[in-house]
This record gives C-alpha cells, structure tokens and sequence, in this order.
C-alpha cells in the first residue's frame, strides 16, 4: 500500500485505492455496530441489568435493527432551517471522521497512508468536525441547537491545544511526526512504552481525548437531560445517524491514536511474546481503551461547563507545557 | 481524583455482580398471597344478596338473579355476573362484604386487551379464572396476621 502510493497514479491503483477505502468503511461500520453494542452491554452490567438481548442472539443484531429504523425514518429538515448548510453539515462531520483512519497504523504492514506528518494531519482535519458541529447547531434554526453547536464548539477548540501539546513530548521523544516511526521507537517491550517516561503527557491525552470524543464525562454538547440533544436536535433519521457514526468513528481513530502513540502500537508487552502477531497485540490494546472509555461513561457524572473551562485551560495546558519543558530538559541532559 | 479511582473500581466490581432485573415477559411474576387480582367467581356459592354490586366504588359489577330451578327450595340463583374491568380498582371491598366467598381474589393481574370490549368480562370468564387463588379470604381473621 505504502509503495503503491509513490508510484504514478493509473486506474488500476486508484481501483486498489478504492477497494481498500471501501474495506476500511466496512471494518469501521462494524466496529461501531459491536461498540455500540458493547457499550450497552457495559453499561447495562454496570447498571446490574442484562443489557440488550431482544434482537439476535444475544441482541447481536440490537444496532442493526436500530440504524434500520434511522434509515427507514422520515427525513425532516425544519422550513426555517437554512438548508444547504443543514444538509452540508452531517458530511462536514463525518468525512474528516474517516479521513483521518488514513494516517493510522495498525501492525507493522498494515497501514493505509505512511504519511511524515501523520499526527498533524490528525489534528488538522479532526478539528474540521467543530466546523461541522457548529453549522449544524445554526443551520438548525434552534435556539438549543444553537447553544449546544456553541458550547462543544468552545470544548473542542478548548481541548484541541492541550490534545496536541501533550503529544509534543511523544514527537520530541522519537523525532517524527510519522505514527510508524512513532511505534518504531517504542518497540522492545512494556518499558520502552511511552505512557511511562510520558505519563503526564498521557494523562493530560487521555482527559483532553475524552473530552474531544465528546464522552461522558465531558458530554456537555449533547447533554441529553440539559439541552435535549445539543446541536443535532432538529435531526433525523440518516442525518442523525451521521452525527452518532462520526463520534463513534471518532471513538475508533482516537483509541488507536492512544494505542499507536502511548501503548507502543503492535509491540508485545514482554519480548519472549513476540510469537503473537502484532496486529493480536494492537487489538487487545485497543479494545482495553475502548473498555476504558466506556468504563469511564458508566461512572462518572457530566461535569460544569465553567469546570470545564477552568479543567482545560488552568490545569490540563498547563500541565502540558510543563511536559514539554521536562521532556525537553531531560532529552538536553541526555544528548549533552 | 480518589473518588474517580473509587468510582471506576465500583463501577468494576458492579459488572459481574447478579442483575436485579427480571425476565417478565418471559417469566411469569409470582405475586405474594393477599395480593388483589382479577376475582375468581363461583356461581354455585353465590346467594344473589346483592352486597357487592351495593358496596362496590365504582360500581363496575352488574348482577342478575332467577328463581331457584328446585322448586322445594327458597332464594334465587344468580343468572348473570359480570364485572367491567374498564372501571374495577381491584380494590377488594367485594371480596370482603361477600358472606359465602363466592367472589374471591386471585394472583393473576395480566388484562391488557385490544379493545375495550374484551375488558368486561361475564360469570363463565371469571369461573373460568381459577388458578392463583387467594387462599386467605376470611375478612373475619386479625387484620395484620395473627395476633
């Protein structure tokens, strides 16, 4: 794949292109159907109930059935909705959502795009959703629609700068901005791993992750018993479903970022484990992120939005920044 | 930041704890004795005194008598008995004011219906509804249980 995408482009590679465009989709609709799944199942144990289990064998088809009825719904669009904008915004939302899957590794010959500025690109066109949320919220024509687009406009923009700082230590640490090269850096084992020698930078990436994926305990976009659901109130239907599949994408792009970036990627905790494959490894890491997220939504409450606010700008920047500072002064001392 | 650790290790523990739920639909709920279900009436015990059309609230209950078949024999028979559940509060009084136990409660509670014709339900249907009845009907016992 990587070596395809050197070579001039003729119709045979763009068919390859798309093949592998259309697989990835396939991969991603799947995983959201089973985490969604997953993540009421979690939450109905925590909550001591069974969980879904009507629909399927023990409600496997549960999602199914319900993105069923998105797709069959009426399609409103509200008369005093700017329509263009209303139409152009669960697109805005999703395309970047998927875009971003391009730059992610997954083993060691599995990866999509070797881009040298893969994580910036991340940043780059994960922060193109806000755009999205913030048409939707106004195209809307609601004054709650409005008022939540505003609100997780204000969180996203406010967790991005500590969400990107805090992984300046990581690309400090291994030189590049390369997620491979990234992975690279950290194979060898648990030790080598950069949750350790980064952990404040982990931490602060963690909180500003979960807040970006717009989870509990930082919800306050949609925040279903406050502002009815936030920015896409007006929405149904397919459009609806959009804006839920772009968070969940979203959910699977930054559990692997945290994996490829924090939890060495594909390297096995312990070298003699080698023998298992990579791609083995990278799973188990990942759904232990995804359990994490979905853990943390079963017990934490939705925070304030002026702790929000005081959270992100006086604790998680600047404890950031100091990462930063103690990652360079140490890499001084190291190197001479 | 300890009440977050303490919360997620709850939340943990939580997970393979036994549900609370039940399989209702599924698993029929047993209710406990003295609990007011749909009446269970017997024809061949009922005196035709008319006490529980008199006492009931909402007067759901409509009744008829005929003279008795056996010429040799005093009173009525009853001819009709029904009992409208649109309105019935299953509120017991007809039970209780019933000197010979001809209307008792049961344990059965499920009347979802369709329509509401299917709600008011004659003397062969409440013959008929003779599983779960209530074993304790003597309104002359202590209120509470024994003494």
């Amino acid at each position: 794949m990587g070596d395809l995408l050197k070579e001039s482009l003729t119709w045979g590679h763009f068919l390859i292109f798309v093949l592998a465009a259309v697989v990835m989709l396939l991969i991603v609709l799947g995983f959201v159907t089973y985490t969604i799944l997953f993540e009421r199942k979690v939450l109905g144990w925590m909550q001591l109930r069974p969980g879904p289990n009507r629909v399927g064998p023990w409600g496997m088809l549960q999602t199914v059935a319900d993105v069923l009825k998105l797709l069959i719904k009426e399609d409103t669009i509200p008369q005093k909705a700017d329509r263009p904008l209303f139409i152009l915004a669960p697109v805005l939302v999703f395309v970047p959502s998927f875009a971003v899957i391009a730059t992610l590794p997954f083993s060691k010959s599995l990866y999509n795009a070797d881009l040298n500025v893969g994580l910036l690109y991340y940043a780059a066109l994960s922060s193109i959703s806000t755009i999205g949320v913030v048409l939707g919220g106004w195209a809307s024509n609601n004054k709650y629609a409005l008022l939540g687009g505003m609100r997780s406009a204000a969180q996203m923009i406010s967790y991005e700068i500590p969400l990107v700082i805090s992984v300046v230590g990581v690309i400090m640490m291994s030189g590049s901005l390369n997620l491979r090269t990234i992975v690279d850096g950290q194979l060898g084992g648990i030790w080598h791993w950069n949750f350790l020698p980064q952990i404040i930078g982990f931490v602060v990436f963690v909180i500003a992750a979960v807040s970006e994926l717009n989870r509990t305990p930082f919800d306050l976009a949609e925040a279903e018993s406050e502002l009815v659901a936030g920015y896409f109130v007006e929405y149904s239907g397919f459009r609806w479903a959009f804006f839920m599949l772009a968070e969940y994408v979203y959910m699977f792009a930054m559990s692997t970022l945290i994996t490829v970036l924090f939890l060495g990627g594909w390297d096995a905790p312990l070298p003699f484990l080698n023998f298992i494959p990579g791609l083995v490894w990278f799973a188990l890491k990942f759904l232990l992120v995804v359990f994490f997220l979905i853990w943390l939504r079963g017990t934490m409450p939705r925070i304030r939005i002026d702790q929000l606010m005081g959270l992100g700008w006086k604790v998680l920047l600047p404890l950031a920044l100091v990462n930063i500072l103690v990652t360079a002064a140490y890499l001084g001392i190291i190197n001479g | 930041m300890k009440g977050i650790i303490k919360g997620l290790g709850v939340t943990f523990k939580s997970m393979t704890k036994k549900n609370v739920t039940y399989a209702y639909p599924d698993v029929p709920i047993e209710m406990p004795d003295r609990f007011r279900g749909i009446q269970y009436f017997e024809p061949d015990k009922c005196i035709v005194c008319n006490q529980c059309v008199r006492i009931c609230p909402t007067e759901c209950i409509t009744l008829t008598g005929k003279p008795n078949p056996d010429p040799e024999k005093k009173g009525k028979v009853i001819d009709t008995y029904d009992i409208n559940f649109e309105i019935c509060i299953l509120c017991d009084l007809c039970t209780e004011v019933c000197p010979t136990e001809a209307i008792v409660m049961t344990n059965n509670f499920e009347l979802s219906t369709y329509s509401r014709d299917d709600l008011f339900k004659n003397k062969e249907w409440l013959y008929a509804n003779n599983t779960k009845i209530r074993k304790e009907n003597n309104a002359a016992t202590p209120k509470g249980g024994a003494k």
